[in-house]
């Protein structure tokens, strides 16, 4: 998977992996987030999506992490092939 | 002398495990000042010293947005303080470190704790132990919290370095790079000219969180004298850095800290082997996209047996005992209004609140055990969308489901949600949930009024409108008191640990006793009350009392076989507490507030005694399963059925002579099922909510709700043709 827009973190799929290019979000979530480690660079790999559909399970900084698709619609991330 | 050491770290990094080891059993839970979040502080001694150890809420940051941060925040900064102890977990070690470079800010000694060390090395992780201490320039201690590895070399450290005595702390703080701190030293200066505030904390560090346009930074230089002139400075760093640094201070600050825990981890760790944790395939089953939600039922169907019908057990023998006991000193006493005080008041009383403590103790464990492992994230995560739905969080499904059960340990079970909005909001709809002793009044009142299919139709019914209720009570609460966006959902999923038995059973002995001393006094008193407003005047009447000790005696003089003179016993003292309770204050309550119940109650005006449901109504504040006792009382009819006939005499009583109807009797249940969460509950929510306006709120609102719908039942009925 080669593309060179960067796109927002909740159109990955499983299995996915990505580069954090910039979080959008605003005030506290944007700060939580920041905190989380979804830092510029910061590597990414989506695991998986709950039975419902909603949130995404995702590995970043070795830890995981939820995220429903209201927050992971505002980082934009940059496709890394596997 | 006593020493103050706070433990500072992440949400499940083992710090309250750490806790019970280094303090034992000898610990204070308590409420920090102003606000829900709990405080738990312990001690122990060494060396001479006695340290006080107190945990903080684990927090991934101290930006002070959320309660706990503020909570943090302000503890770490005041000068109770005399030395930091941040938990690490090195599984985890450079998210972990996020919160290290700002405990470093602070300008406290800082000592470490390397927690589950096990984990890491399982994972293939190793640390170089001396070289992180030489980069972080404190201490550091490893340890594994549940196997109380380390705990004494960790004593022994706290107490040196407590005394000053340790040469191992070197104050160590984030490089932010020569742009940055060239606007850092700026703003210092400005903010050094208000001494009262470079005195109240590190003036690098309040610059830091201005850089990073921290709202409640921003409000404490507000109220400076020097405000103007910190802000403009602030406006200039900003047109510097932004354009320079191409992105805004909040970026640029979280990735430099997270810079500085990536070359550490990357100088001292190894990185982890490829192979698939067990962690990771215990969530391939445990989230799976079919199995998961079936699971997760499962699991729920577990803790509810093992809550309400394995807690029911030790809960019938604590009934049983105290009505044994109130027997028993009724028998021995004379009648009157002591005796009464006694038997109806007090021991019922101390009866409903102790009642509850089995049920408490083993809910709380299971969730605290769900908590531990890590479960607990994982069954928010497979809920959230649904709940999300509802306004609330995915950690918000368990207190509602277990508020079928029960509400009093539900709302105490909320507080495993971390946003207070959301915990406040699943508190407030918890009571709509159709409890196990609404049940008990439902089975009465629809048997007397339904034929048997019909009665469990709208028994069904009844649950389903709780939980209905409570899904639009939570989207209209969420929109009306928190119109800004919700918290964010972003939640860790911890690894999968096994607890350890000890903390489990301390979290639910703390829960169980904090149940009894704070909740324990609000309901003894409210049932106190609705004692003396269901027995006065008439338990004073002394013609009353003698007459009715006349009938007694009149009986024992019959010389009649046992079984009918207990008999004709039951029926005298049912009509004595009859006459006694129909001419009640709650009886005179009933008369004055009837014209508000009759369009629910009764729509045609042909009941002469609607009142009389009011009687029983008050007595359901204390718990709703005493409305059936009450109205046996009221009319003067067992509530136990003979043998061989469905109705019991209250319920031939209830059909024959109360003069409701199946619709109205409906509405009654409707009416049942909402208007007011009994005492314990209402005594819990004020306990976890914090302060009594959230309980006169949830009373207030059902009250409304309550008379509306079952005015919507009758109107509809009505409509449809039903009498």
């Amino acid at each position: 998977m080669t593309q060179n827009l960067p796109i927002p973190l909740s159109l990955l799929q499983p299995g996915d992996q990505g580069e954090v290019v910039l979080v959008q979000a605003k005030g506290q979530v944007r700060q939580r987030l920041l905190e989380m480690g979804f830092i510029r660079g910061a590597r990414l790999r989506v695991e998986k999506l709950a039975p419902l559909g909603d949130p995404m399970e995702l590995v970043i900084k070795g830890y995981h992490l939820s995220l429903r698709r209201e927050e992971s619609s505002c980082i934009l991330v940059q496709p890394v092939a596997g | 002398m006593t020493l103050t050491v706070a433990l500072a770290g992440n949400p499940n990094c083992g710090k309250t495990t750490l806790f019970n080891a280094l303090t034992g059993a000898r610990h204070h839970v308590g409420n920090w000042p102003g606000v829900t979040v709990e405080r738990r502080s312990g001690t122990f001694e060494h060396g001479g010293t006695t340290m006080e150890v107190v945990d903080l809420p684990g927090t991934y940051s101290l930006a002070a947005r959320s309660e706990d941060e503020r909570v943090a925040v302000h503890f770490l900064a005041s000068p109770e303080v005399d030395l930091v102890l941040n938990v690490l977990d090195a599984s985890n070690l450079e998210r972990n470190l996020y919160l290290s470079t700002q405990l470093l800010e602070l300008g406290k000694p800082v000592a470490f704790v390397l927690n589950m060390v096990d984990d890491a090395e399982n994972r293939g992780v190793r640390i170089d132990v001396p070289a992180l201490e030489l980069l972080l320039g404190g201490p550091i201690i490893p340890t594994v919290g549940n196997r109380e590895q380390g705990i004494n070399e960790l004593k022994e450290l706290l107490g040196t370095m407590a005394r000053g005595e340790s040469n191992r702390c070197r104050s160590i703080t984030v490089d932010y790079g020569h742009d940055i701190e060239g606007e850092l030293a700026k703003l210092q200066k400005e903010i050094c000219r208000d001494e009262q505030l470079e005195a109240s904390m590190p003036p690098r560090w309040l610059a830091l969180q201005l850089l990073e346009n921290n709202v409640e930074a921003k409000r404490v230089v507000s109220e400076s004298h020097a405000c103007e002139a910190i802000t403009q400075q602030l406006a200039r760093s900003f047109a510097f850095l932004e354009p320079h640094l191409g992105a805004d201070g909040a970026t640029l600050v979280a990735e430099r800290r997270y810079g500085f825990a990536h070359g550490l981890v990357k100088e001292v760790a190894s990185a982890p082997d490829d192979k698939k944790s067990p962690t990771a395939k215990l969530d391939a089953l445990l989230t799976h996209r079919v199995l998961g939600i079936p699971i997760f039922i499962g699991v729920l169907a577990l803790m509810y047996s093992l809550s309400f019908v394995l807690g029911k057990i030790p809960q019938d023998w604590i009934a049983d005992a105290f009505k044994a006991l109130s027997t028993f000193t009724a028998a021995r006493l004379p009648a009157g209004e002591l005796t009464s005080l006694l038997v109806d008041g007090v021991i019922p009383g101390v009866s409903a609140v102790i009642v509850f403590v089995p049920v408490i103790m083993i809910l709380m464990g299971c969730i605290a055990f769900l908590e531990d492992t890590g479960y607990m994230a994982r069954a928010a995560f497979i809920m959230d969308r649904l709940m999300h739905v509802m306004g609330l969080h995915g950690k918000s499904f368990i207190p509602l489901i277990m508020g079928s059960g029960c509400n009093v340990p539900a709302i105490q079970a909320a507080r495993t949600i971390e946003s207070p909005q959301d915990r406040l909001i699943t508190m407030l709809v918890t009571p709509l949930v159709s409890c196990s002793a609404r049940l008990q009044v439902f089975i009465v009142i629809a048997g007397t009024f339904f034929t048997p299919i019909k009665a469990a139709f709208a028994i069904i019914a009844m649950h389903f409108l709780g939980l209905g209720l409570a899904v639009l009570m939570g989207r209209l609460l969420r929109s009306a008191l928190f119109s800004g966006p919700s918290s964010p959902f972003v939640m860790e999923l911890p690894p999968y640990r096994l607890p350890m038995l000890k903390a489990t059973l301390i979290h639910m002995w703390e829960k169980g006793s904090i149940f009894l001393t704070r909740a324990g006094t609000t309901i003894f008193a409210g049932a106190t009350l609705v004692w003396f407003l269901s027995r006065y005047p008439g338990i004073a009447n002394r013609e009353w009392t003698l007459e009715y000790q006349q009938q007694r005696h009149a009986i024992a003089a019959l010389n009649l076989p046992v079984v009918e003179s207990e008999e004709r016993l039951k029926a005298a003292q049912l009509a004595h507490e009859s006459r006694i309770v129909n001419s009640s204050l709650a009886a005179r309550l009933g008369q004055k507030v009837e014209p508000i119940l009759r369009p629910i109650l009764d729509p045609d005006h042909k009941r002469a005694e609607a009142w009389k449901d009011v009687i029983a109504l008050t007595a359901g504040f204390v718990a709703k399963e005493i409305v059936v006792s009450t109205m046996a009382v009221i009319h003067q009819a067992s509530e136990e059925p003979k043998e061989g006939e469905r109705l019991s005499p209250l319920q031939v009583a209830l059909r024959d002579g109360s003069g409701l109807t199946p619709l109205t009797a409906l509405a009654f249940m409707v009416f049942t099922l909402i208007y007011t969460p009994c005492i314990g509950t209402i005594a819990m929510i004020r306990r976890e909510a914090g302060s009594w306006r959230w309980a006169a709120f949830t009373v207030g609102y059902g009250l409304v709700l309550g008379w509306g719908l079952a005015w919507v039942t009758v109107a509809l009925g009505r409509a449809m043709g039903f009498a």
